[in-house]
Order: structure tokens, then C-alpha cells, then sequence
């Protein structure tokens, strides 16, 4: 880690010494970086908010910084007309390996021709509007990336290849882009520790830009290769036959927390709108799977706003509903409590990693400078009774139905 | 609040001077004129090659010309073309255009590079280069 920052100082201060001249001159070696120094603070101390689900810790009544605060590092190498190097890291609350796990791009791009962009090594992942930069929060509107429609996606990154066509159609620009890889993501759980997810996706979008419009519709399927290694303690208790001989049904419920050689599917469509002065995005998505500890979900979120010089106003509302049914889990022939405890996690792990919520935000950007801009967001959100998986448990008990999310911020990018 | 709404109006009207901006290129460009959608797709990083599939090098300015060049381009401030970049180069797509000081490093470095294409002040024009766009 040391070694790095060493490494990316020098780089910088090599670079800082070249002189401002237009020519070419190869290999071309550019940093630059952005960042988010954000507070927030919620109404409540039963449940932690969270940006999203790979966060391992998340805010409450007690404000903290660590939910939007977040830096990235970015170096270009221009090898010559065609070839292109990029690597970008991102400083930011996860879970996992903080290197390994933060290093959201390492590729090599080449350009054969003027429309077309061909990308392997470490790639972001472009199923959603906003999945490959959300962590640049200069480059988009609200205080984070809309909550119920991101909050839920671990995986920041693939490594694979990307392959992107451009054509002109009708003034204007139709992206076709297919990509395919594996992820290696590491999740919280709320068993013990981190789990390790690895994946196989491919997947393709369609992207067609024009005047003040922006419209996209993309697929992604993804295909797990392993169990949750932290499940396996439990996976090998319900398999146990003196606990079967108590709990007849407990070999049953294994099949429900299989996490190995499951399919999901994402779908989702996404048009924006921008003409200088007004601006309004929404997307919506629908995730299929089989998995029980991610079940199939809903997404849409509508966001509307309106410049007023360098201040924006704007409004969000968003809403995400799993789709699953509860699956009823027996209780053992005799109350022994080790194997009440056991029926009682292998309950919650199965019926308890839904999403039901929904939310409006109120917030106001303001672009203090041309690389600086200061955000304030109140967002409100409803609860049911379905789950509230992208939160983190913060006490024992029943969860609120309602809660207040406040924060403050500053985007910048140099 | 009103006050400071009311400031940042009047700063944004300060703001549109009254210079005329060229888009200019080297002496030996082929093309007649280009339009402002064109140049927009130039600037944007839309396109790398001129209308004659020639490829082009974007050459953007660090001074507060700048501001008023992408006004006047596109009729969006500055900072919203700093987010699209932002976007763009965060996710790997493109590099923005290389930015020189003024309008007299912009003038040489487009007499010297024939893919060049910048923007200076009209007033800055000489017969070294060529005009192809201007914008009120």
C-alpha cells in the first residue's frame, strides 16, 4: 500500500513538471481524481443507513462521514493513437480487501478505428445509467446515487473484455457495447464476517444519444460459482442427522441458502433528459434470480430538476419491491434451544433479504466552482413490512417505518 | 437566499461579453466551415475525426474564455460541461481536449498541427489559420 501511494506521487510530480504544449507526444501520461467529502445523519438509532450493500457500516442519529465520503485516484496513459491504459482507484467504506476490492479499473483499451473501443483487464460495469461512475458524485446530481436502484448491486467492477460500436443515426449517436468476465466481490453478511462471491456475467446495452436526450436499454445475466463460505457452518448443521432426528425438516431449508450455480438476470431501461435548464432521469429495472438470499427485485427511481444559475434544485423519488415469496420454516420436534437458534437464524436468513421501500428526496446542488460543487439532501423513507436488507441492523427489535435522512457534502474533481 | 439568487443571475448575464469567438484550424484543412452541432461533437469528444474522416485534435483553453466558448457552444455553463466529462473520463470513454494557456498558444500550436482545431477571440484571428465557425 505504501509502495503505491510512493509509486503514484512520484508519477505525479514527474508529471506536473511537463510543459503545456498541443503536439502528441507519446506515451502521454495524465493523473487526475475526484472525491466526495460527505456527512449524514438519519432519525433513528434501530437501523443503519447505507449507500449500498457492500458498505459495512452505516449511519444513525450519530452522524458520520464515512457513508458518502470517498476519493479516487485515476491514471491515463496515452501509448500512442490507438492505445490507451487506464487505472483507477477508489478510497471508500467496503468490505473486503481494501486494495484489491477498490481497484475498480485496469485496462487496456484499443481504438482500430474512430467508432469502435475495444477494453479488457478491470473493467466498471455498465448494466445501469450511472453503474460505472457511481462512486463520481461531481458527475451526477443527488448526494448519492439514487438508493433503491443502487444501493442493492455489491459489484463495482468485472474483469473481462468490453467491446463498443458507435453509429450515427438521425443526428444521432446509437452505442451498441456487449462485455463478459468474472467478478470476484467481497459482500458483508450479517452471519460473520465477509463472504467471497465469485461471478461469471455477460451481458450487452443499447445506448442512443440525441440532442438533449439519452435513452439506454441493457441486459446483464450473471451466473454464481460458489457458496457463501460463511454459511457453510450452517449448511453443515442442517445436514447434521441427530439434528434431523430433532428437526426432521431441517435438510430441507439447505437448498434455500444455495448461493452455487444460480442465475440472475438484470434488465433495465433508463431515459434522461437535460436541456440546460431542466433536467429529469429515471430507470427502471427488474432482477430475476433463484437465489433466496438475493431475491428478485423491482427498481424505479424518477428524478426531476431545475437550474437556477449555478444552483440546482431538485426532487427524487424512488422504489424497490422484492418479489418472493416467504417460505414458512417448520419448528424442531423438541425445544432443545441450540436447535431453536438454529431453525431461528436459518428463518432469517431465508425470509428476511427482501426489499420493500420506497423514498422522496429533496436536495440542492450548488457548483461553487467549475470543479467544486456542494450538495444538500433530505430524503424520506417508507419502510414495510417486506424487508430492509439495504440497511444495516442497528439494534435488535422491530425496524422503523419511517425514516429521515439528512446530508451534507462536497464533490470535487481535479 | 433571494440576494444571493439575484447575484448569481447577474453574474451569469456578466458573463456573456460581447467578444466573438473563432474555431479555427490549420491552413491546409480541406473543409469550408463546420457547423455548430459539428464542432460541438468535436469538443464533446462525440467524434476524433473531422467531417472528411481526417482525425482531429481538440485544442480547449485553461482561461476564462472558456466558460464562454461552451456557452456560447452549447448554451450550458461551464460547470455542466465539467460534470459530462467528468462522467466520460471516469468511466474509462475518452480523455477531454488538452487545455493551453491563451489564445496566442492556441494560434501556434494550430498553425503547426494540421488535425488542430481551436478557439480563440476574433480579434486574434491573423491569415495563418482558418476560420471555420464563429459564435456570437
Amino acid at each position: 500500500m505504501k509502495y503505491i501511494i510512493g509509486l503514484l506521487t512520484t508519477i505525479f510530480l514527474l508529471l506536473s513538471y511537463t510543459t503545456p504544449f498541443a503536439k502528441e507526444v507519446y506515451p502521454k501520461f495524465t493523473v487526475k481524481g475526484f472525491g466526495t467529502f460527505g456527512a449524514s445523519g438519519t432519525d433513528t438509532d434501530r437501523l443503519g443507513f447505507r449507500s449500498d450493500i457492500k458498505q459495512t457500516s452505516g449511519v444513525t442519529e450519530d452522524w458520520a462521514i464515512d457513508t458518502d465520503s470517498r476519493m479516487g485516484l485515476q491514471l491515463d496513459v496515452d501509448i500512442n493513437d490507438s492505445w490507451h491504459a487506464m487505472a483507477q482507484w477508489v478510497a471508500r467504506n467496503s468490505t473486503g480487501d481494501f486494495f484489491e476490492q477498490n481497484l475498480d479499473w485496469a485496462f487496456l483499451r484499443w481504438r482500430p478505428r474512430n467508432d469502435l473501443d475495444i477494453r479488457a483487464g478491470r473493467l466498471g460495469i455498465d448494466t445501469f445509467m450511472l453503474s460505472e461512475y457511481r462512486n463520481v458524485g461531481y458527475a451526477y446530481l443527488w448526494t448519492r446515487a439514487p438508493h433503491e436502484f443502487y444501493a442493492g448491486l455489491p459489484v463495482y467492477h468485472f474483469d473481462g473484455v468490453d467491446i463498443a460500436k458507435k453509429y450515427s443515426v438521425n443526428d444521432g449517436t446509437l452505442t451498441v457495447k456487449f462485455f463478459g468476465g468474472r467478478s470476484f466481490t467481497q459482500v458483508p453478511t450479517n452471519v460473520s464476517g465477509s463472504a467471497e462471491q465469485n461471478l461469471v456475467l455477460a451481458g450487452g446495452k443499447l445506448a442512443y444519444e440525441y440532442g438533449n436526450w439519452n435513452a439506454r436499454i441493457s441486459y446483464n445475466y450473471s451466473q454464481t460459482n460458489n457458496e457463501l463460505a460463511p454459511l457453510q457452518p450452517l449448511l453443515d448443521a442442517l445436514n447434521r442427522p441427530d439434528i434431523n432426528s430433532v428437526w426432521p425438516d431441517a435438510q430441507y431449508f439447505v437448498p434455500y441458502l444455495a448461493t452455487k450455480n444460480q442465475s440472475v438476470h438484470f434488465s433495465s431501461m433508463g431515459l434522461a433528459y437535460d436541456d440546460g435548464i431542466w433536467l429529469t432521469q429515471m430507470e427502471a429495472s427488474y432482477t430475476d434470480t433463484n437465489i433466496n438470499l438475493y431475491p428478485s427485485v423491482a427498481n424505479a427511481y424518477l428524478s426531476m430538476g431545475r437550474r437556477f444559475g449555478k444552483v440546482t434544485l431538485y426532487s427524487l423519488f424512488g422504489i424497490s419491491e422484492s418479489i418472493h415469496n416467504p417460505v414458512k420454516v417448520s419448528n424442531p420436534l423438541m425445544p432443545i434451544p441450540d436447535v431453536v437458534q438454529l431453525r431461528n437464524v436459518t428463518d432469517q436468513l431465508i425470509n428476511t433479504n427482501g426489499v420493500d421501500e420506497k423514498s422522496i428526496s429533496l436536495g440542492l446542488r450548488w457548483d461553487v466552482s467549475q470543479n467544486i460543487a456542494l450538495k444538500t439532501q433530505w430524503s424520506h423513507y417508507w419502510l414495510g413490512n417486506d424487508g430492509v436488507s439495504l440497511w444495516l441492523p442497528a439494534a435488535a427489535g422491530p425496524t422503523p417505518d419511517t425514516v429521515n435522512v439528512w446530508s451534507v457534502g462536497m464533490d470535487f474533481v481535479f | 437566499m433571494r440576494n444571493l439568487l439575484l447575484l448569481l443571475l447577474l453574474t451569469m448575464l456578466s458573463r456573456s461579453t460581447l467578444a466573438e469567438l473563432a474555431v479555427i484550424t490549420h491552413m491546409k484543412n480541406n473543409i469550408d466551415t463546420l457547423s455548430t452541432q459539428q464542432v460541438q461533437d468535436i469538443f464533446m469528444g462525440r467524434t476524433r475525426v473531422f467531417p472528411n474522416g481526417k482525425f482531429c485534435l481538440p485544442i480547449d483553453q485553461s482561461s476564462p474564455l472558456r466558460a464562454e466558448f461552451y456557452q456560447k457552444l452549447t448554451a450550458r455553463p461551464v460547470e455542466q460541461i465539467n460534470a459530462y466529462w467528468a462522467r466520460i473520463m471516469f468511466s474509462g470513454q475518452a480523455s477531454p481536449p488538452q487545455q493551453l494557456p491563451d489564445d496566442h498558444a492556441v494560434l501556434q500550436t494550430v498553425r503547426e498541427n494540421e488535425g488542430a482545431i481551436g478557439y480563440i477571440d476574433k480579434i486574434h484571428v491573423d491569415n495563418s489559420v482558418r476560420v471555420m465557425l464563429l459564435l456570437k
